[in-house]
């Protein structure tokens, strides 16, 4: 009994320093591709601007949406104006989040696949989607959008009535959470494209589904509130953050955030997994 | 005539390949009308209201909104642009098309695929939300309805077209069209009914050709609007004048193209 408990010890200690060196392994990687990217967004800098500027231009007219509606109401199931401003500005962060891990490795998933480059990524000593992932990190293609975001989220926490310093690191936690349940979502709708090949336009639906997300998921009454919690999660993306930062989130929303987060993200990466598999290059 | 009934007839046949794109665009697009119909409805459940609108006519609204957008907007402005952009403009100097009525074809019959399955689309959101529909009394309403959607079609393609035509100048036209074609859906009504705009936002759009494109054939359908004929006339007169645009810049451009001699 002694014995055994004393290997397994040993085992799940050599375990441990087998994750921390993959850990380290990535962030090492992540870091090297990241400052290759960096040098290719530079060579483009009056296009590194034009999108900067753009995006400040999109999410200045949700916001300019947000304040006609709020001329009429005072406030939209129960979030006002100031409030509804984080849920603008949390979507602009997690979507910078996105792009600086996956996400426009999805949008050039389909042209990888078509024209057979896609082999590359799997004969590498990287897991595909992660390999996916960090060769097309990207800074520019949303900062715009993150730097709106910070500073409508800013803006909307100091006109609260009410906070508490706790609730920032907990926002955090749930923008983590939310980057979960959006890799997982996406994983799940770019595993079509090993299924059918011409698919691309898959990523239209990612589109639509981060665009919805910036309203509060409080809106949802009914079917509509089971759908848009558990299968297309939209009513989490921003909600779930938001909600911490505007002191508004129950412990059963949170419970369901998480668990949505991490069903999301398993589910995601196991049909991945199983759609890889049918992958047969179309160069070879 | 006949050589742009053929043309018409091709390019329906071409769009119907990508079919599976159209529908998972028009998908994507009824889920964020959906979220919208949401929206408006916790609103109204809460007790509050917005502008003269019911709950009813603002469903209404953004399910019309959702068929006319796809109807009336041209997107041919991308293929004008690589067009230009990798020179394949040049062939169409030796063809006996005209340019203008060309793309003009191309529009329309993509376009009125595209009814078809935004018709489809829209009718499945509405089997949903029946209570909240509302029909015309009139037969003429949904004449006039009709009559303001085939000329918002004209007009739409006509400022597209024109847009396309900057590519002459301009070769980094694309993220300047993105922009343009936002401003165009803002102050054409696809994200809220221009008479919900606070007062001097209003006057701008009232001033602005692109009402025409959705706010003005869903206001006619909601019966808002009892007389149109000023403003078909309106409408017509920004037809002419996008028309006379769309050709002076054609004509410009040709002799830039050639002094290019790309």
């Amino acid at each position: 009994m002694e014995l055994f408990t004393k290997s397994s010890a040993v085992r799940t200690f050599y375990e441990g320093v087998n994750i921390l060196k993959t850990i380290r392994r990535y962030t090492g990687l992540y870091k090297a591709f990241l400052f290759q990217n960096l040098k290719e967004d530079m060579i483009y800098r009056s296009n590194f601007i034009t999108l900067v500027v753009m995006d400040i231009a999109f999410v200045s007219i949700s916001v300019v949406l947000f304040k006609i509606i709020f001329g009429h109401v005072n406030s939209i199931a129960g979030w006002t104006f100031h409030q509804s401003v984080i849920l603008i500005g949390t979507v602009g962060i997690v979507r910078e989040m996105a792009y600086l891990t996956f996400r426009r490795g999805f949008l050039e998933l389909g042209n990888h696949i078509r024209t057979g480059t896609f082999d590359t990524f799997m004969v590498r000593p990287i897991l595909p989607n992660i390999h996916l992932a960090f060769r097309h990190i990207s800074l520019s293609e949303s900062l715009g959008e993150c730097i709106m975001g910070v500073i409508l989220v800013v803006y909307g926490f100091m006109h609260l009535n009410t906070w508490s310093l706790l609730s920032i690191p907990l926002y955090v936690l749930f923008l983590i959470n939310s980057l979960m349940v959006y890799y997982g979502f996406s994983l799940l709708i770019n595993s079509i494209v090993f299924w059918v090949i011409k698919s691309q336009e898959l990523n239209t639906i990612v589109y639509f589904f981060m665009e919805t997300s910036r309203y509060p998921g409080d809106i949802f009454r009914g079917v509509g509130k089971i759908l848009f919690t558990f299968i297309i999660p939209i009513g989490i993306i921003a909600t779930a953050p938001a909600s911490i930062l505007t002191g508004r989130m129950g412990w059963k929303f949170a419970a369901i955030s998480i668990i949505v987060g991490v069903s999301f993200l398993s589910t995601g990466l196991y049909v991945w997994k199983k759609s890889i598999e049918h992958y047969s290059s179309a160069s070879g | 005539m006949k050589k742009y009934i053929t043309l018409f007839h091709i390019n329906w046949q071409n769009s119907l390949q990508y079919r599976f794109s159209l529908v998972i665009y028009i998908g994507g697009y009824s889920l964020y009308i959906g979220v919208l119909l949401y929206l408006w409805s916790a609103i109204y459940h809460e007790g509050q209201s917005v502008g003269n609108y019911t709950l009813q006519q603002l469903t209404t609204y953004y399910l019309l909104q959702l068929m006319i957008n796809s109807i009336i907007f041209s997107y041919i402005s991308w293929d004008v642009i690589d067009n230009i952009k990798n020179g394949l403009f040049s062939n169409f100097l030796t063809k006996p098309l005209d340019y203008y009525l060309y793309w003009f074809t191309i529009n329309l019959s993509g376009k009125m695929l595209e009814a078809l399955f935004v018709i489809i689309a829209a009718g499945g959101i509405s089997f949903f939300v029946s209570d909240y529909i509302f029909f015309p009394e009139h037969l003429i309403t949904l004449i006039y309805f009709i009559i303001a959607v085939g000329l918002g079609i004209v007009l739409a393609f006509e400022m597209d077209f024109c847009i396309g035509m900057i590519t002459f100048w301009l070769t980094q036209v694309r993220t300047f069209k993105y922009m343009l074609q936002t401003l165009i859906l803002f102050f054409a009504g696809a994200m809220l009914p221009l008479d919900l705009f606070p007062a001097y936002l209003a006057k701008i759009a009232e001033i602005l050709p692109f009402r025409y494109l959705i706010f003005f054939p869903a206001s006619i359908y909601l019966g808002k609007i009892d007389n149109p004929w000023l403003s078909f006339l309106l409408l017509i007169f920004w037809i002419i004048i996008f028309y006379v645009i769309s050709r002076i810049l054609l004509a410009r451009g040709i002799k830039r193209y050639e002094a290019v001699g790309a």
